[in-house]
């Protein structure tokens, strides 16, 4: 490994806005879920474990989107560079695309770890309950699995910018990320059916849902006492690589392709 | 070596080509000299495979510069665009660029050092909050630390006071490899007496002629028969030709733009 793995994941962990939205911004809905979403529910463990688990795979979901938006721009200034770098220095695009994922997946992993401190810290005090996850390792893999994605999605949305050479779009595009984690956060209210499969940031709260809470995920409709579909998390699980594998074999074949968009482009753009 | 063939360069479509059809083969030092955007930045770029070419190729040392990837040692160059790859102090940056590059890191620094720039400051600072001189500075060092065997320098000269331009000039002649300066500034050819140079006007590249045979050249606003070399300039011919008392002498323009001033007669 070069000295871009460790220099990146100090960047990533000291980015102001990777700090403001994807931690401080969601740490006031996690008050919000626990403290004002959370004061009628009933107090029994399998409720609050329940309504813990909604809660942290739906904040969770939102808090990789905006990380997500952070992540992106910083591969979009640096494209540039990253074309220079994997020409003429011993970083090529395929080492270059692995430490990238490493220290992403440090950053990211961090962020998660974070929320999930933070959330069973919150219930803990609202309900006196130390709620820890029903499969553990298994949610530690399923956030492995929802960082790969995020970090899958957002180099591939920037990719795409640059190689359309299209830096007027790239306000637009590098937010669609945390445009589709809010969309995909309005299955709290509408029942998602089977387009749970087809939307990836459906499927990592499904399996967040699961592996913390050891139930079933509905497809939707959390609040609604009965009804709602439920999802296959097999299913999930299987659009959720499905989907990592596909993005990740375009981004290798679109950061070979590329020539980099100079920041002034973007700015003037 | 490295060999352009026929590159031409457009940034949008149904735009003027920046680059109309570039040849030229460059293995020692050389100035490309011309005035402000007449192609020459596009042109270093797409020698380093930043930017798209329309059609035409680059070669260097055999191998086209697409086909290139993580090779060391060939190419350096001092965009500043290309020492971003993360938004980190100065000096980080340098300590990544040598590492990535397995280039000479004290060579960096000491560059840097006697071009006036302190280390500590360097720790406090990001790229883009320094001047932009102190930005091509660093560039710069952080191009000839490298030790590749070509280097490309857009412009090093800009914005350097004149005991700095003296300094990097010597840096520059010591330089053991093939060095291509792109600049618009006249003054120099007397500073690089073996040096061979290159012109570039409206996306074309004219030479090369050596650096002696230019220093008591004279621009003539006609074709001449015996000119050394002549190029287009605003849809007119101009020759540039050995001394003889009757033209403008090339070095007495400072800078190349000014070429623009004669062939329109406002000079």
């Amino acid at each position: 490994m070069t000295k871009y793995l460790e220099m990146n994941v100090k960047s990533l962990l000291t980015n102001p806005y990777l700090i403001f939205w994807s931690i401080l911004f969601i740490e006031f809905w996690v008050f919000m879920w626990v403290f004002v979403f959370g004061s009628g529910i009933p107090t029994g463990e399998q409720e609050v474990r329940s309504y813990m688990a909604t809660a942290y795979g739906n904040l969770l979901m939102l808090s990789l989107s905006g990380a997500c938006v952070t992540i992106g721009n910083s591969v979009l200034y640096a494209s540039k560079s990253i074309r220079y770098v994997t020409k003429y220095t011993r970083l090529s695009p395929s080492r270059f695309l692995l430490e990238n994922l490493l220290s992403s997946l440090v950053a990211l992993l961090a962020i998660s770890a974070i929320m999930f401190a933070s959330v069973l810290a919150a219930f803990y005090s609202k309900f006196n309950l130390f709620i820890t996850p029903v499969n553990p390792a298994g949610l530690a893999a399923s956030l492995v699995l929802s960082t790969l994605l995020i970090y899958a999605l957002s180099l591939f949305l920037n990719l795409l910018i640059i190689n359309l050479k299209a830096p007027k779009s790239a306000n637009f595009i590098s937010f669609l990320p945390l445009i589709f984690g809010f969309i995909s956060y309005s299955a709290l209210w509408i029942d998602f059916k089977a387009a749970v499969y087809v939307s990836p940031f459906n499927c990592i709260t499904s399996i967040c849902y699961y592996t913390a809470s050891g139930q079933i995920p509905p497809a939707g409709n959390f609040f609604a006492p009965s009804g709602q579909t439920l999802v296959d998390v097999n299913w999930a699980l299987i659009s959720l690589v499905a989907w990592t594998t596909i993005l990740i074999v375009i981004d290798v074949l679109l950061l070979r392709k590329m020539r980099g968009v100079g920041i002034d482009e973007i700015r003037i753009a | 070596m490295i060999t352009s063939r026929g590159l031409h360069v457009t940034y949008r479509w149904r735009q003027e080509p920046v680059l109309k059809g570039v040849d030229g083969t460059f293995d020692s030092k050389h100035l490309i000299l011309g005035p402000n955007g007449s192609g020459k930045t596009t042109f270093f770029r797409a020698i380093c495979g930043l930017t798209n070419t329309t059609s035409g190729e680059i070669v260097i040392d055999g191998r086209n510069v697409e086909n290139l990837y993580a090779t060391t040692g060939v190419i350096s160059a001092n965009f500043q665009e290309v020492y971003t790859l993360l938004a980190a102090n100065v000096y980080d940056l340098i300590i990544l660029y040598t590492d990535l590059s397995k280039a000479d890191r004290n060579l960096a620094f000491d560059i840097i050092k006697d071009m006036g720039l302190e280390l500590d400051f360097l720790k406090k600072s990001k790229l883009n909050e320094l001047s932009a001189g102190q930005q091509k500075i660093v560039c710069t060092a952080l191009a000839l630390a490298m030790k590749a065997k070509h280097i490309l320098l857009d412009e090093p000269f800009e914005q350097l006071d004149p005991a700095k331009k003296s300094r990097m000039i010597k840096l520059l002649t010591s330089y053991q490899g093939a060095i291509l300066v792109n600049t618009h500034e006249t003054w120099l050819l007397k500073n690089l007496p073996e040096w061979t140079v290159f012109f570039m006007f409206e996306g074309l590249l004219y030479g090369p002629v050596s650096v002696k045979e230019l220093l008591k050249a004279e621009i003539s606003l006609k074709e001449e028969p015996k000119a050394l070399l002549r190029v287009k300039v605003a849809d007119k011919t101009i020759s540039i030709l050995k001394g003889h008392g009757a033209g403008t002498l090339l070095t007495s323009l400072e800078n190349l733009d000014k070429i623009y001033e004669l062939a329109e007669g406002t000079a």
